[in-house]
């Protein structure tokens, strides 16, 4: 079980502080708040103080933090990986490459979802997807940990995921 | 400006949209997203129209008329692209029509049946069915019926200022959400209902409490009494068919028997018995330097309003009940004692414009009856009851006329019953804004001068502007006093009395446009011109009463020389007089 950690309120307070009056604030502040949370996330009492400090309706907060697939609402692994499921990565395969990191991390991706994001349960690894990279001429690519692979196929996959952890895949 | 509208030479005002313009030609133009004085974000896609020169089809409500344009409403191109787009919609739009509260008064359903969709052409591609928001006390939310036209967002945000809804999420995930999906009973949503009155579908309907009151009123043990709000008898015509406004107070009494309520009443009785009580307040306020300016209490959407958003500001407001209230409370004890009967046997149900009524009515405080009875009778917990049981809205009461097959129109005019459905014009103007002020000064005034008014009628205080404000000499002492309707504007005149700025002594806030008449219980369609219909017959029946003044009312004057003994007494603080409590927004 992961303990969930919410920001400290003065660390909240100098992020909306540094982007004060400033155009897009609102935008600024949640990925910074985001990337200051260990879990990469958003949590409703960070939302919530977001809203209340920059005087922003909550529904408007929530809004924002729903629109853009950029900010998680859940906890994230320490391992970010993200598939492009684009058309040029499709046609090149990119669905087997989401089944088999499924596959390889131990869990069925369900594609009924849509724009599925998993976190495994040891909070090792989460799996998005996305719509398009913009790489397309080196499709497919998988995106780890902010790193772009291109003409990913399975076993260079497996070869990835196994530098990221110390435990035998 | 001259346009051509269909080849059809034609002179409209300056300044308006393709849509207007067509409509004030009298040509007609579907729209679900598109309200007037309520929204225009141009997302359905049904009011599309042709413009010569313009190479694609341009949505009218958005698209403003200019000199010379030509326009054409209807044409194969027009055609198939509105029913594409209603197809479109029907596609993750559920097929469960015949038993939708909104059955036969869906603009969704009148659109499918007008471009003559008889069949489903497009597979649903929403990923999962959403789950209904059943959190609040006066408002369901039915996620799968919506047509994301972003009404309800438009009326909560810029009419109210409250938004507890909004947009979330992106493509075929976007839905119309509370704040994490918490529900309108979690968040600072002050059930005001006007979401619900401009869905064109049944994504926002009233909590059912028609089944409940079948249940009572068929239960032998049960003596159920109702009592009707002022604005119910401007709306319910509506509901069963008549024209907008009709003024059906002596039908609607007799419906109401027919459906088989043991006595019908009045909430006019406990307005003027609000009057007498916040009359009083005001006049003991400016005597003594209490808390001024003094706001109405009677708009249970404004209550919470203030406690979410302007806690600071609670002790401005009347400590008193509203008419609701006060008749609950009055009905369970004066009453019952009266005629004998055990308070735990009864059943008040209110008819009510509103639907934040029934959350007020299940606000934990509102039990006082109980607690007068609670000593005498020695009851305990497990009897413990409120002073009203079941809030109906006006649309509710509609349909329990249709169930039981009563010809509405052909019902015979009936007087209420005695004594709590005895009432004076002041309590009837209730249900127009600025009507709880006027009934007000018609008794302050001579209670504060001991002098006979010389018109009753405050004219300046009437109308439909959104603050109306007025200075009444009161024999020499001048108060000046406002009036605000919606919550917009009721937040401007509240942000003045946080800054210290206000001018006034005594303010009245009403929730919605109009003041109850325009309520989210009201009949659909409800807008500006229904509502001034409705207005209409509201000062009509002022006019048309004998007796005018709250305090003149001789079942009042018989209540508290039998009963309540004095206005603010000891009695009256008890049965009469509530507390507001600080919220927080979820």
């Amino acid at each position: 079980m992961i303990s969930v950690q919410i920001l400290e309120d003065t660390v909240l307070d100098s992020i909306v502080e540094k982007y004060r009056g400033k155009p897009g604030n609102l935008l600024s502040a949640l990925e910074e708040a985001q990337e200051a949370n260990p879990l990469k996330f958003l949590p409703p009492e960070t939302l919530a103080a977001v809203s209340r400090k920059m005087n922003i309706p909550l529904t408007q907060v929530y809004s924002v933090a729903t629109f853009y697939s950029f900010f998680n609402l859940k906890p994230q692994g320490r391992h970010t990986i993200i598939v492009c499921r684009g058309t040029a990565c499709h046609t090149k395969g990119s669905r087997a490459l989401l089944n088999d990191v499924g596959h390889i991390l131990g869990f069925q991706y369900d594609p009924g979802e849509g724009e599925p994001s998993f976190t495994t349960p040891d909070n090792e690894y989460t799996i998005r997807t996305v719509a398009c990279f913009g790489q397309c001429a080196q499709s497919p690519v998988v995106s780890v940990d902010g790193v772009i692979h291109s003409y990913v196929n399975a076993q260079q996959l497996l070869k990835i995921l196994r530098t990221l952890s110390h435990q035998k895949l | 400006m001259r346009l051509k509208i269909n080849s059809i030479a034609t002179e409209v005002p300056d300044g308006l949209t393709v849509m207007e313009a067509c409509r004030y030609a009298g040509v007609k133009i579907p729209s679900l997203c598109y309200l007037k004085d309520v929204s225009a974000n141009a997302s359905c896609g049904l009011c599309v129209v042709e413009v010569k020169g313009a190479r694609n089809l341009l949505r009218s409500c958005v698209t403003r008329a200019a000199e010379g344009m030509e326009i054409t409403t209807q044409s194969a191109r027009i055609q198939s692209a509105r029913k594409m787009n209603v197809e479109l919609l029907l596609a993750n739009h559920p097929d469960n029509c015949l038993t939708c509260d909104r059955n036969q008064h869906c603009e969704l359903q009148t659109v499918a049946y007008e471009f003559g969709i008889r069949e489903r052409r497009f597979p649903r591609t929403k990923p999962v069915s959403q789950v209904k928001d059943d959190t609040s006390f006066s408002l369901v939310r039915d996620p799968d019926k919506c047509i994301l036209c972003g009404r309800c967002v438009a009326v909560c945000s810029e009419m109210q200022t409250v938004k507890a809804i909004d947009f979330a999420g992106r493509g075929l995930r976007s839905k119309i959400s509370t704040f994490m999906e918490m529900g309108l009973g979690v968040v600072a949503c002050t059930n005001c209902g006007q979401c619900a009155l401009v869905c064109p579908t049944g994504a926002i309907t009233e909590k059912d409490h028609v089944p409940a009151v079948w249940r009572a009123i068929h239960d032998p043990d049960k003596v159920v009494i109702v009592q009707t709000a002022p604005a119910v008898r401007v709306g319910i015509g509506e509901a069963m068919g008549m024209p907008y406004g009709s003024l059906v107070t002596g039908k609607m009494v007799a419906g109401l028997r027919r459906l088989g309520f043991s006595k019908v009443f009045d909430t006019d009785f406990a307005a003027d018995l609000t009057i007498i009580e916040e009359g009083n307040e005001l006049l003991h306020r400016l005597k003594n330097g209490g808390r001024l300016p003094m706001i109405t209490s009677c708009s249970p959407g404004w209550i919470k309003f203030i406690e979410h958003f302007f806690p600071a500001s609670l002790p401005h407001l009347s400590s008193c009940k509203s008419p609701q209230q006060m008749f609950g409370a009055i009905a369970k004890t004066y009453y019952a004692e009266k005629t004998n009967l055990d308070p735990r046997n009864m059943v008040v149900v209110s008819v009510m414009p509103c639907t934040a009524k029934k959350y007020e009515a299940q606000r934990p405080e509102m039990d006082g009856a109980f607690e007068y009875w609670k000593d005498k009778m020695k009851l305990d917990a497990n009897d413990r009851f409120f002073d009203v049981d079941y809030v109906l809205t006006t649309r509710e009461l509609g349909r329990m006329f249709q169930e039981t097959g009563i010809d509405f129109i052909q019902l015979p005019e009936e007087e209420f019953d005695n004594p709590l459905g005895t009432s004076t014009g002041a309590a009837v103007i209730f249900g127009a804004t600025g009507g709880v002020m006027e009934a007000a000064l018609r008794t302050a005034y001579e209670v504060y001068t001991g002098q006979t008014l010389p018109d009753v009628n405050f004219k300046s205080i009437r109308g439909v502007q959104g603050i109306r404000e007025a200075e009444i000499d009161l024999n020499g002492t001048p108060i000046r006093v406002a009036v605000a309707h919606t919550l917009a504007n009721a937040r401007k005149l509240l942000e003045e009395v946080e800054e210290g700025s206000s001018p006034y002594a005594f303010i009245e806030v009403m929730t919605c446009p109009g003041g109850c008449l325009g309520g989210g219980g009201q009949p659909i369609p409800t807008n500006q011109e229904i509502r001034r219909k409705r207005a209409e017959s509201i000062y009509a029946e002022d006019a048309h009463k004998f007796i005018r003044k709250s305090h003149e009312n001789p079942e009042i004057v018989y209540l508290y020389d039998h009963f309540l003994k004095e206005p603010l007494g000891d009695l009256s603080h008890h049965l009469l007089h509530t507390k507001y409590y600080e919220r927080t927004f979820f």
